[in-house]
């Protein structure tokens, strides 16, 4: 079936403001409810939030205060969904199990994206911060067993393996070395700048729920924990953010924004296996779609062009939330030991990297290794979830 | 799957110095006996349910003689947000009641286990975020380590292990009806708290 967004029309702007009524959803079960529900809330949510965000920034660049009404108006709406959707979430959940499902998406979310990247220079940065993330599950995972003697297990349900990736402790590079080169925007695949726009929203989210839920936190280490990987979340949205091409207009951004909203909302309805859910997928598609075509005239009109130029002819097959074993598998037997030097990938610890590693570590064994000391303390062993075998690199195997 | 086995209570290493780590391990403890209920049938229903009773029985108690009466007037509002949390747990304590005397089997079971699940784990994030942080924040090491160790005492009162085949059913005999256990549990602890009235 193909949906071409631009083809079609949604709910008028002017009917799009909901009452408390309607923005007071029910959340979903937090125990029993699909897990990749829960991961297509917390994604939704970071493009919401990127929405917003992405809206203040651009009305304080606009000189013109009928814009600046008019992206108010559809900022407003975006606000309430953000609403919606994040308000899915229960708040029976602790603050770590809602960490795990944040790293559950962005174990799933980018291996898709991986998966489906047509460009290898991108695809081969979604497949480098995949196995970071990866690590995070597995470190978060621990500290959760610790503090409430439950397992990962109970959140993503099998669906995700839980054990080491990348090392955390080498996730620390010289900021200079998490810039990447862009994607260039007349040439790129039309999939690639959506899935860009896609992965650095929710790393972006996730770093700012990392940022502030941190210190919330009284047990030391789950402190010290937060804040070693809130640190390598600012280092993904940089690698993230750095690949979307900046010569982009303003107008541009927004349409690609827009679109990829409805691109999203449209998979997700697709696939949503909770019905309650799926009907507020489906009637914030019917949302974003006014606020694609409010978007598409604004680019018209200031930079008098036709949006059809960068977008695809029709929307591109549906980003899917599903098991990515074997895929990240492959990647854990290949590409552990890279980091990153300039815009490209080595695997020699350089120069610049040993600095900043003795710079941030100061001698010391970092939290993401003293939670895993201190789970050992405890229980004697490690927590992870090897649903498919043995670690592939028998140097990652539990001793 | 992974072959590591769900901790229960008291199993791990921990030091158990601080009350308030070591009820919110409980509090996960009781999710886990709720999980095992729920994916048991027949004969190994009956055994984990009868584990989820006594550790929900000792837990209560526990909180009910150490931890309440700390925060009562450990600090600003401690009454108020003492007695929300008694009302939650007489509701919790009458569903739990009433599970205790029906059969595992019984279709009204499974309902009935997932509402009291709902409203356990509910009291149980109220307790955390409204009681324990204050605690944490209004208690030297010194208390945080006593009441630690009056619950460890209760703790003992309620085995959570699976017991082997046939002994489940004189073990639970053993350890008589819910409110004899609770009665128990409160001289346990009273013990540990060095007071015996």
């Amino acid at each position: 079936m193909t949906f071409n967004p631009l083809e079609q029309r949604g709910i008028p702007l002017d009917r799009q403001v909901r009452s408390w009524r309607e923005l007071n959803v029910e959340p979903v079960d937090p125990d029993r409810c699909d897990p990749y529900t829960r991961c297509r809330i917390i994604t939704m949510n970071g493009i919401e939030v990127e929405a917003i965000l992405f809206s203040h920034q651009l009305a304080r660049n606009t000189v013109d205060p009928e814009i600046k009404r008019q992206l108010a108006r559809v900022r407003y709406i975006e606000a309430q969904q953000q609403k919606v959707v994040n308000w899915l979430l229960p708040g029976v959940s602790s603050v770590l199990e809602t960490t795990i499902a944040y790293e559950q998406v962005a174990v799933d979310l980018t291996a898709w994206v991986a998966r489906m990247e047509p460009d290898p220079y991108l695809k081969q940065a979604y497949q480098f911060g995949v196995l970071e993330d990866f690590d995070h599950l597995y470190r978060y995972a621990n500290l959760y067993e610790m503090i409430e003697h439950r397992k990962a297990e109970s959140i993503v349900d099998n669906l995700t393996e839980v054990m080491p990736g990348r090392p955390t402790k080498f996730h620390h590079r010289d900021p200079v070395d998490n810039v990447r080169d862009p994607y260039a925007k007349d040439e790129t695949d039309p999939l690639s700048k959506l899935h860009a726009l896609t992965i650095m929203s929710a790393e972006q989210q996730t770093m700012n729920f990392y940022m502030n839920t941190g210190p919330t936190y009284m047990e030391p280490i789950a402190r010290q924990l937060y804040q070693e990987i809130g640190l390598i979340e600012e280092e993904h949205v940089t690698h993230y953010e750095s690949l979307v091409d900046p010569g982009e207009t303003w107008w541009e951004q927004l349409v690609n924004h827009e679109y990829n909203e409805c691109y999203l909302y449209y998979s997700f309805m697709e696939q949503e296996s909770d019905p309650k859910v799926k009907a507020i997928w489906e009637l914030h598609l019917n949302m974003e779609l006014e606020h694609l075509h409010t978007a598409c005239d604004l680019m018209r009109r200031h930079d008098g062009r036709e949006p059809q130029e960068i977008l695809a002819p029709e929307l591109p097959n549906v980003l899917t939330f599903e098991p990515n074993k074997q895929y990240l598998r492959e990647l854990l037997d290949t590409q552990m030991d890279l980091t990153t030097l300039g815009a490209g990938y080595v695997r020699e610890a350089h120069e610049r990297f040993e600095q900043m590693q003795e710079q941030i570590h100061g001698g010391e064994e970092p939290p993401s290794e003293r939670v895993m000391a201190e789970h050992d303390e405890m229980f004697g062993r490690e927590y992870r979830v090897q649903s498919e075998g043995e670690h592939p690199d028998p140097a990652m195997r539990e001793k | 799957m992974s072959e590591l086995h769900t901790p229960q209570a008291g199993d791990d290493q921990a030091q158990d110095t601080d009350v308030v780590a070591l009820l919110m391990r409980q509090h996960g403890d009781i999710r886990n006996l709720f999980d095992e209920v729920e994916a048991a049938t027949g004969e190994e229903r009956r055994d984990a349910f009868r584990r989820l009773v006594r550790l929900l029985a000792v837990h209560e108690t526990a909180e009910e003689e150490v931890v309440h009466p700390f925060a009562r007037r450990g600090f600003e509002g401690g009454e108020q947000v003492v007695e929300d949390r008694l009302a939650e747990e007489r509701a919790a304590k009458e569903t739990l009641a009433a599970l205790d005397e029906m059969d595992t089997d019984d279709p009204e079971f499974m309902p009935q286990l997932m509402q009291l699940r709902t409203d356990v784990q509910e009291h149980a994030r109220a307790e955390e975020r409204y009681e324990f942080t204050h605690i944490r924040r209004s208690t030297d090491a010194t208390a945080l380590a006593a009441m630690a160790k009056a619950v460890k005492a209760a703790e003992a009162m309620a085995p959570t292990r699976p017991h082997p085949g046939v002994e489940s059913g004189a073990a639970n005999v053993a350890l008589g009806p819910v409110a004899a256990l609770m009665d128990r549990t409160k001289d346990a602890v009273r013990k540990a708290m060095g007071n015996n009235g």
